[in-house]
């Protein structure tokens, strides 16, 4: 079953044309990687299907459910209520981790899943406590995001995201604001949720780590899809140009 | 006394703003059981506070009198001398009695006889070579803003004489208040301070033989209680029971109290001279011994409370009040916008003092309602949170367009409500972001609730101004500094506190 279905998906900022026609589908424990240069629409692309931003054409379908429907060539979203209910199926994680900065850890992770799915308390709690475990921040409950490196800011909105149980996770560009060695521990949380088959859609510039996790690649550029298909072949023997290029550069 | 432009230009800007021409209130009061009279409480000895804080004076121990002799409880309502024109048109007071000059003012009010005649006279330094009003060549003189003695010198009715000698002057001062005109006397920034006579004698005496006053007058005017234009009942009735007083005694008897003997001028056709008892017994010098610290810290005491409830009740609503202003200033619903940035707008844009004038007076004038009593106090109040919940309401907002971008977009991930968004995750972070704006509004207010004045609201500095004027002494008004500033170390260590509380999370 596709948990993301993305048809003719279109938006623009005034007269810039920033997405063009996109259609995309993403399967239930796939991984999929979004590459593509600065500028090629990839961020707006996630953020419009994480319903930050409103499209200006094309459909949406969440796990089956209908969010966004094109009549008469006009997107129509359904009522704000179902709208809510699709919008719990996924979490998004931000380049920016976007932590609440005037609460801890644990109340970060634990504050929507009590406030907004109205879950009992101590449940949440419970498995809060397992979440930063996995993350390797079990000691971490009681800071606060700015006692925390960057890796762990962004350990914990993983964390945040993963208590509300979604069906998908979208990352948009989760290490671009780490150094290095900071990446590499993101990397590795991401490598172990896609061994649960968690499924996930994952803009990054990290070309070695969307050739070993993904199971599919898609290469935008312009506003459009360039390339997709097998990591191994959209990376490794590129058909295109652009993606040719844009490959290159990123190995010097 | 003080003349009437700046009074007329306020209540011109009233008629302006209001369209309407000012009648006057229909007198409901067939039954009168009250009897209000207006006057300035920095304008001894006709009406001023005392040692124990009570006003006092000889206007009001005569208003006293004929409330007694009428049965009327008498009501003592000290005005900001500016409003009196709106005060006695709204009914906020039945009459100004207050060494309130005729002359000049003839048409403007509806007069008793007069019962004063005062004089202009010129006050100098014991030590001073000045004898005569010729030697005032090239001086310095002071005058009152708006005052008779300005009026005698630059008036339009002013003699022919006086203007010459003014001429002379090396410059015709103006300040504020007497209390200041003495200062400015006694250090030498002025030579000669022109007052009324009356006023001169309080004055001399209260500051113990270092003034002395020139033999040769500079005009003569006269004293009259004023009432509203075309009140004759009301004027009726207060001049019969004067001249009641007059028959009896009691008027020279009164006069004597307060050593106006001199210039005492209350005669009727019918009426025999006043007698003058000479063995009038003459003010204690002791009493007048009430400048002690304690004794003025006492006096000030219950301005403190007036002004606290005004930095209280004003934090109180217009702390909410400047949220929801806050929230229409950013509303997507455009209309509402921008009425509340017209309203932010001009609040921020004219003076607090004008506010206040408006709320006060602007029932009466826009929509003909009479206020109560009490509403002075509550018209301080509804200005000062009309005012600041606008100053808030653009800090608030500031505070929270500060709020990241990032946490908005984290919140509609998480699914929080809109209320859910704005108390848990917005809110927190804005007070942090705000804080040390609002404290310097706060400390702001603090000082600012000395502006109730513009209404006549006694709160402490106005009283301390009064205390100041009646005692013939600064000291009043250094101990109110020491109160302002103690009271504002309390704020700054409150909001220091409060920071420091919130600085568990960057």
């Amino acid at each position: 079953m596709n948990l993301l279905e993305v048809k003719n998906l279109k938006k623009s900022f005034g007269d810039l044309e920033v997405l063009k026609n996109i259609s995309m589908e993403v399967g239930e424990g796939e991984v999929v990687s979004i590459l593509g240069p600065s500028g090629s629409g990839k961020s707006t692309f996630l953020r419009c299907i994480s319903m930050l931003e409103t499209i200006d054409g094309g459909s949406l379908v969440y796990c089956g459910k209908q969010a966004v429907s094109e009549q008469d060539g006009k997107p129509v979203y359904v009522p704000k209520s179902e709208l809510q209910e699709i919008r719990h199926s996924f979490g998004l994680v931000f380049q920016n981790f976007n932590l609440f900065p005037h609460y801890s850890v644990l109340k970060n992770i634990t504050d929507a899943p009590i406030r907004v799915l109205k879950r009992d308390k101590a449940e949440v709690m419970k498995e809060a406590e397992a979440l930063l475990k996995k993350m390797g921040l079990a000691d971490k409950g009681s800071f606060y995001p700015y006692q925390l490196s960057g890796g762990q800011q962004q350990r914990v909105a993983i964390a945040r995201a993963l208590a509300m149980k979604p069906k998908m996770l979208f990352f948009d560009e989760p290490t671009s604001a780490l150094d290095p060695e900071l990446t590499a521990e993101i990397l590795k949380v991401l490598k172990e949720l896609a061994k649960e088959k968690m499924t996930m859609l994952i803009v990054t510039h990290e070309i070695g780590f969307a050739r070993s996790v993904s199971d599919h690649v898609v290469f935008m550029d312009g506003g459009v899809i360039v390339e997709q298909g097998d990591p191994r072949d959209v990376i490794d023997n590129p058909s295109n140009e652009r993606t040719r290029a844009f490959l290159k550069k990123m190995e010097q | 006394m003080k003349l009437r432009k700046t009074a007329a230009l306020l209540t011109a800007a009233f008629l302006l703003l209001t369209g309407i021409k000012a009648v006057i209130p229909v007198s409901a009061d067939t039954e009168r059981h009250t009897f209000t009279v207006g006057f300035d409480a920095e304008f001894p000895p006709y009406g001023y506070q005392d040692e124990s804080g009570e006003y006092v004076g000889f206007d009001l121990s005569l208003a006293d009198e004929v409330c007694k002799r009428r049965g009327w409880a008498l009501n003592k309502v000290p005005i900001e001398w500016n409003s009196k024109d709106m005060e006695l048109k709204t009914g906020a007071i039945d009459c100004i009695w207050n060494g309130f000059t005729i002359n000049g003012r003839e048409n403007d009010y509806t007069w008793t006889v007069p019962y004063v005649d005062n004089s202009q006279v010129a006050i100098v330094r014991a030590d001073s070579d000045i004898q005569v009003l010729s030697d005032l060549f090239g001086k310095i003189v002071a005058v009152q803003t708006d005052s008779s003695a300005l009026a005698a010198f630059t008036g339009e009715d002013a003699e022919e004489s006086n203007i010459a000698l003014a001429k002379t002057f090396r410059e015709l001062r103006q300040v504020g208040d007497y209390n200041s005109a003495f200062m400015n006397l006694e250090s030498g920034a002025v030579d000669v301070i022109c007052m009324d006579i009356g006023v001169a004698n309080y004055e001399i005496k209260a500051r113990g033989g270092k003034f002395r006053m020139l033999d040769e007058h500079i005009s003569s005017e006269e004293y009259g209680v004023g009432f509203l234009k075309g009140n004759t009942e009301l004027r009726d009735e207060v001049q019969e029971t004067l001249f009641e007083m007059l028959d009896d005694g009691a008027f020279a008897r009164i006069a004597a109290d307060w050593e106006l003997t001199d210039c005492v001028c209350l005669t009727r056709e019918s009426a025999a001279p006043a007698e003058t008892p000479k063995e009038a017994e003459s003010v204690d010098e002791t009493e007048k011994n009430g400048t002690s610290l304690a004794n003025i810290c006492i006096q000030l005491l219950r301005g403190v409370g007036a002004s606290l409830a005004i930095f209280f009740l004003t934090l109180l609503f217009a702390l909410p009040l400047g949220l929801l202003i806050a929230f229409g200033r950013m509303s997507r619903f455009k209309p509402l916008s921008a009425l509340v940035k017209l309203y932010i707008s001009v609040v921020r844009g004219t003076p607090l003092m004008l506010q206040l004038l408006v709320v006060f007076f602007g029932p009466y004038y826009l929509f003909r309602v009479s206020t109560p009593p009490g509403y002075r106090f509550w018209a301080v109040i509804i200005g000062f949170t009309l005012n600041y919940a606008a100053y808030f309401a653009e800090i608030y907002r500031s505070g929270i367009q500060a709020v990241p971008v990032g946490q908005h977009e984290a919140c509609a991930i998480l699914g929080y409500s809109g209320t859910q968004k704005f108390f848990r995750i917005i809110f927190p972070q804005m007070t942090k972001n705000i804080l040390p704006s609002v404290t310097n509004e706060v400390i702001t207010l603090v000082k600012d609730t000395s502006l109730a004045f513009a209404i006549s609201y006694t709160e402490m500095f106005t009283l301390a101004k009064q205390v100041a004027a009646a005692q013939a002494t600064i000291l009043p008004l250094f101990i109110a500094g020491v109160f302002y500033y103690v009271f504002n170390f309390i704020v700054a260590f409150v909001m220091e506190r409060i920071e420091k509380k919130l600085s568990y999370f960057r």
